[in-house]
C-alpha cells in the first residue's frame, strides 16, 4: 500500500473545540468548492434501545424533521433543499447522524435550524406527527426489508451472533410491535435522554475557516444548556461463538442462499483490522478465494463474498454470503466455502493477498474522503466513536502497519469454521423456479 | 449567551461553472477529455464506446453485457486471473455497464497509480482473452441475475414500465442485459465477434478526472495509442417513440406492498422542454415537500417516499411517479397521484420554480467536487450524444424556466387521461379495488 497512497499524503486539516455545554465541534476547511458540509452525530443508535423499544432511535430520527420552536413541519429539509442543499439523516447501531451540504451562504441558517430542533423538539411532539411517521417507518420497513428477498437476513444474523438481549441483537428498523408502542411522550423522553449538546459532535467541512466555523457554531449552539453527560455502562466483549448456531428460513427467494457470521473485535483495533483484511482476502473481490474457488473454478455459486461490519460496543461482526445457482441448493457452495474458511484459519493469507487487500482498503478509504459530505461523516465518526477525529489522517497508516502474522493470528483466533453462526435461506416449496 | 431569535439571512451562492476539460484526439480517433480536480486522491477514468444495444443481434440480446463482463477475466498480456490481480494490486476498481445508447467502463484508482491503470484499461479494451469458459460462466451468472432482478418488486416494476411505454421494435423496451431466452442463446463466438466489431477507438471517448499532472496526455497516449482496428463502422441510434397507454397488474402473491409506476414516455436532454421538465418533476416529486411526497408521505403516511422520476435516454425518456405503498391504500394513493399530476387547475408556482432551480443548480458544485462525480456525469452525457458543455448550458436554461413553461411541459408530457400504470403486488387483493377505482388493469405474468 505504500505505493498506492502513502499515509503521509493524508493531511486534512482538523481543528477541534468543545463548547462550554459539551458540544464537540470539528472544523476542516476545504476551499475547493463554495459549499460546506454540516454533519451532526448524536451518540445514540439502536444499541441504546431497551427491550420493547426496538426501532425507536430510527423512528425518532424521522421526528427530528417534524418541527420545532421556529421551524415548521418538514421545513428543515425542504427549506435547506431549496437553497441548494443535500439533506438527510440516518440511524445505525452506533449513532444517529443528521447532515446537510449547502452553499456556504446558508451555513448560518443550517446551524440555527439544527440548534432550534435540538433545543425545542420534545415540546413540539404530538401524537399526530408520531402516528404519521410511524406509518412512514412501517412503509420503510416493508419496502426495504419485508418485501425484498433476503430482506430480513440482517435481523436474523445479528440475533444469531449476539442473542436477542444484546445491544446489537436487533436491527435499527426494529419491530412493528415496538413501533406501535411509541408515543409522543416516550419520544420526548428519548430525546431528552439522548439529544444533548454533550452527546453530540458537529463537523463542518468545506469553504469555511476554523475561526469562522467555531464562531458560527458558538453563536448557534452556545446558548444551549449543558446536561450531565450520560455514561453508558461499560461494554463487555463477547468471546467467539461456539457450537455453530444455525437458523433455516423458508422464504420466497429467487435462489437458496447462506450466510456465515462471526463475532469480531470492536472496530478500528489492530485485531479488527486484521480480521477485516482477512475477510477481504477471503471474499472481498474478484481475486478473492471464495470468488475464485466457488464461482470461477467449481461453478457452485452465483455469488460469494465476505465483509466486516465495524461496531464500537465490545464487538463487531464479520460475514460471508453465498448465493446458490438457480434451482440448486447451497450445499456444494457451503462445503466449498467451509474448506476455504478452514484453510484460511489454519494457514492465514499470503503476503500478496494482504498487499492486495490493503490496496483495496486504501482506495475505498480515499473514496470515502473524496467528497465534503462523506469526509464530514468520517470526521464525526472518529470524534464520536473514538474521541479522535485526527485519526482520519492516520487510518491508512494503521491499516498499513498490520502484519501478515497479525492477520494469520486473527484468522486463527476469530474466523474458525467452528466459531461461526449460519443462516440458510431455502426456497419455499411451490415457489421454486422450474 | 444570548439566544439568536432571528432566522439568519442567507447569502446568495457565488457563481460556479463546470470546468472546461483539456481535450485531445489520438490518431486512432479516440477522443480524450481530462478534468483536473486538485487534491483529489482518487482518479476516475471512463471509456465510453459508441455502441448502442440496438447493434446486438436480436436473438442474442445481452451479448454486449456478457462481452463487457468478460473483459477483466484475462488479457493477452496478463492471462486469466492475473489480470484482475494486477488491477487489485494497484488498488484499482473496474466496473461498467452496457447501456442502451453506449457502453462504458469505469475505473477508479489512487491517482498515484493512474498511469499503470490506464495501461490495464487499454489491455482490457483491445486484447481481452474472452475464453469460452469465461463466457459460459458469465452467461450462467447473468441467468441467475435475471431471476434475482425479477424477484425484486421494484426492479420488476421498472422492467414492466419500460416495456409498457416503448414499442417492442425498439431495443430500449427490453432489459439491457438481455432476457433469459436471449442470454441462453449466446455462444462464445458471439462474444468474440461482438468485441471485434464494436470495440474500437474511433467514436470512443476517454474521460479522466483527478489530481492530474501534465503527463496525463502522454500516459493515455502511451496506453491507447496502439489500439488499432480494421475499417470503420457506421453507428445507427434508434429513436424510440411512445406506446399507447397501458394499465398492467403484475402478480406477486402475498406481497405486503405494491410497487407503482404511473406516467409515460418522456423526453431527452436535447428537447427544448428539458429544463422545464426538470423543474416540474422536482416540484411535483423531487423535493422533500414536493406535491406528491407532502400528501402521500407526510400527510397520509402511505409510503416511505414517492417521487416523480425523469429518466432521459439518448432519444426520448421515461417519466413516472414511483413509490411503494401498502396494499390496502393503493387505489387511494393512485387517485391522489393522478389528481396531483394534473396541474391545469393548480399550475406550478413562482416559488416552486425558484426552489427547484436553486436546488438543482445549488448542489452542482458538490456533485462535481470529486473525480468520480465529474467522470460519471461527463460519460453519461457523452453516451447520450452530448458534451460536457451541457452542464453549463443546462444551468443557464434552468434560470429561464417560468411557472408557465414548467406547467406547460408537464401538461403535455403527462396528460392525466393517458397515463400508463404498472402495479406489482398481490393481484388477488388489488385487482377488484383497482378496477372499481377506475384503473382497468390487465393481469400480466
Amino acid at each position: 500500500m505504500g505505493n498506492v497512497a502513502s499515509s503521509d499524503q493524508m493531511n486534512y486539516p482538523i481543528h477541534q473545540r468543545t463548547l462550554d455545554n459539551g458540544l464537540r465541534v470539528v472544523v476542516s476547511p476545504d476551499h475547493s468548492v463554495p459549499m460546506v458540509a454540516v454533519n451532526l452525530w448524536y451518540d445514540v443508535g439502536s444499541r441504546d434501545e431497551r427491550p420493547g423499544e426496538h426501532g425507536w432511535a430510527h423512528l425518532f430520527e424521522h421526528l427530528m424533521f417534524s418541527g420545532s420552536d421556529h421551524v415548521a413541519t418538514g421545513e428543515h429539509l425542504n427549506l435547506l433543499q431549496s437553497l441548494g442543499g443535500a439533506v438527510n439523516a440516518t440511524t445505525w447501531f452506533d449513532r444517529t447522524n443528521y447532515f446537510e451540504t449547502l452553499p456556504v451562504g446558508a451555513l448560518e441558517l443550517a446551524l440555527w435550524m439544527e440548534a432550534d430542533r435540538l433545543a425545542s423538539l420534545p415540546s413540539h411532539l404530538d401524537e399526530t406527527s408520531v402516528d404519521t411517521q410511524r406509518e412512514v417507518v412501517k412503509e420503510e420497513k416493508r419496502q426495504r426489508y419485508d418485501n425484498v428477498p433476503y430482506g430480513d437476513a440482517m435481523k436474523h444474523l445479528v440475533r444469531l451472533v449476539f442473542g436477542p438481549d444484546h445491544p446489537y441483537g436487533h436491527t435499527t428498523i426494529g419491530s412493528m410491535a415496538d413501533l406501535d408502542a411509541a408515543t409522543a411522550e416516550r419520544a420526548a423522553n428519548f430525546f431528552r435522554n439522548h439529544y444533548r449538546p454533550d452527546n453530540a459532535v458537529l463537523a463542518l467541512v468545506g469553504d469555511v475557516s476554523a475561526k469562522e466555523g467555531f464562531k458560527r457554531a458558538e453563536r448557534a449552539f452556545g446558548h444551549l444548556p449543558a446536561w450531565n453527560r450520560r455514561l453508558r455502562p461499560p461494554v463487555t466483549s463477547l468471546p467467539p461463538l461456539q457450537g455453530v448456531p444455525v437458523l433455516q428460513v423458508q422464504a420466497r427467494v429467487p435462489a437458496a442462499a447462506t450466510w456465515f457470521a462471526w463475532r469480531l473485535p470492536p472496530r478500528d483495533t489492530p485485531d479488527f483490522d486484521a480480521c477485516e483484511l482477512a475477510l477481504v482476502a477471503l471474499g472481498g473481490g474478484q481475486t478473492s478465494r471464495l470468488h475464485q474457488q466457488l464461482v470461477r473454478n467449481l461453478g457452485v455459486a452465483a455469488g460469494a463474498g465476505a465483509s466486516a461490519v465495524p461496531l464500537v460496543g465490545g464487538n463487531s461482526f464479520g460475514l460471508v454470503q453465498l448465493r446458490a445457482l438457480p434451482g440448486a441448493d447451497a450445499s456444494a457452495a457451503i462445503e466449498a466455502a467451509l474448506t476455504e474458511v478452514e484453510r484460511l484459519a489454519a494457514e492465514g493469507p499470503t503476503a500478496a493477498e494482504i498487499a492486495r487487500a490493503k490496496a483495496q482498503y486504501a482506495r475505498e478509504w480515499l473514496s470515502e474522503l473524496a467528497a465534503l459530505d462523506s469526509r464530514a461523516d468520517m470526521i464525526s465518526a472518529y470524534a464520536t466513536l473514538h474521541s479522535d477525529p485526527e485519526r482520519v489522517n492516520r487510518r491508512l497508516a494503521e491499516v498499513e502497519a498490520v502484519t501478515l502474522d497479525q492477520v494469520a493470528a486473527a484468522c486463527a483466533a476469530y474466523l474458525q469454521p467452528g466459531q461461526r453462526a449460519q443462516l440458510d435461506y431455502q426456497q419455499e416449496v411451490g415457489d421454486a423456479q422450474a | 449567551m444570548r439566544r439568536p431569535e432571528h432566522r439568519p439571512e442567507v447569502k446568495a451562492p457565488p457563481r460556479w461553472t463546470f470546468p472546461e476539460p483539456a481535450r485531445w484526439w489520438l490518431d486512432n480517433g479516440l477522443q480524450m477529455l481530462a478534468f483536473h480536480r486538485p487534491d483529489q486522491h482518487i482518479a476516475a477514468v471512463s471509456l465510453v464506446l459508441d455502441t448502442p444495444l440496438s447493434t446486438e443481434p436480436s436473438d442474442i440480446e445481452g451479448v454486449a453485457t456478457i462481452t463487457q463482463r468478460c473483459l477483466d477475466e484475462g488479457t493477452a498480456t496478463h492471462p486469466g486471473p492475473a489480470f484482475a490481480e494486477r488491477l487489485e494490486d494497484i488498488g484499482a476498481l473496474l466496473s461498467g455497464s452496457a447501456g442502451y445508447a453506449a457502453s462504458d467502463l469505469l475505473l477508479e484508482v489512487p491517482a498515484s497509480r493512474l498511469s499503470e491503470a490506464l495501461l490495464l484499461l487499454a489491455q482490457a479494451m483491445s486484447e481481452p482473452e474472452l475464453r469460452a469458459s469465461d463466457v459460459d460462466r458469465h452467461q450462467s451468472l447473468r441467468l441467475a441475475e435475471i431471476e434475482h432482478t425479477m424477484a425484486n418488486s421494484s426492479n420488476r416494476a421498472q422492467v414492466a414500465f419500460r416495456h409498457a411505454c416503448i414499442p417492442g421494435r425498439f431495443r430500449a423496451s427490453r432489459l439491457a442485459g438481455g432476457t433469459a431466452a436471449t442470454v441462453a442463446a449466446i455462444a462464445s463466438d458471439d462474444v468474440a465477434a461482438y468485441h471485434a466489431r464494436h470495440y474500437r477507438p474511433e467514436g470512443a471517448t476517454l474521460v479522466i478526472s483527478g489530481d492530474l499532472t501534465n503527463e496525463v496526455y502522454h500516459q493515455a497516449a502511451a496506453a491507447f495509442g496502439g489500439w488499432e482496428v480494421q475499417g470503420t463502422l457506421g453507428v445507427h441510434h434508434q429513436t424510440p417513440v411512445s406506446r399507447t397507454p397501458h394499465c398492467w397488474l403484475i402478480d406477486r402473491p402475498g406481497a405486503v406492498q405494491a410497487d407503482i409506476r404511473l406516467g409515460g414516455f418522456g423526453i431527452d436532454r436535447g428537447d427544448p422542454r428539458w429544463a422545464d421538465l426538470q423543474v416540474a418533476t422536482h416540484a411535483l416529486g423531487g423535493a422533500f415537500l414536493s406535491r406528491l411526497n407532502r400528501v402521500l408521505r407526510e400527510e397520509k403516511g402511505f409510503t416511505y417516499g414517492v417521487h416523480l422520476v425523469n429518466s432521459p435516454m439518448r432519444d426520448g425518456g421515461l417519466l413516472a411517479v414511483q413509490g411503494s405503498f401498502r396494499t390496502e391504500v393503493v387505489p387511494e394513493a393512485l387517485d391522489l397521484a393522478r389528481q396531483l399530476l394534473d396541474v391545469t387547475g393548480e399550475p406550478i408556482t413562482t416559488s416552486e420554480v425558484l426552489d427547484s432551480v436553486n436546488y438543482i443548480n445549488g448542489i452542482a458544485p458538490l456533485r462535481y467536487s470529486t473525480a468520480q462525480g465529474v467522470t460519471e456525469r461527463v460519460s453519461s452525457l457523452v453516451g447520450a450524444g452530448l458534451s460536457a458543455e451541457f452542464v453549463n448550458s443546462n444551468a443557464l436554461a434552468l434560470t429561464r424556466v417560468t411557472p408557465e413553461s414548467a406547467t406547460q411541459a408537464l401538461t403535455e408530457l403527462l396528460p392525466p387521461d393517458a397515463l400508463t400504470l404498472v402495479v406489482v403486488g398481490d393481484a388477488e387483493a388489488l385487482r377488484e379495488p383497482l378496477v372499481a377505482a377506475g384503473w382497468p388493469v390487465t393481469l400480466k405474468a
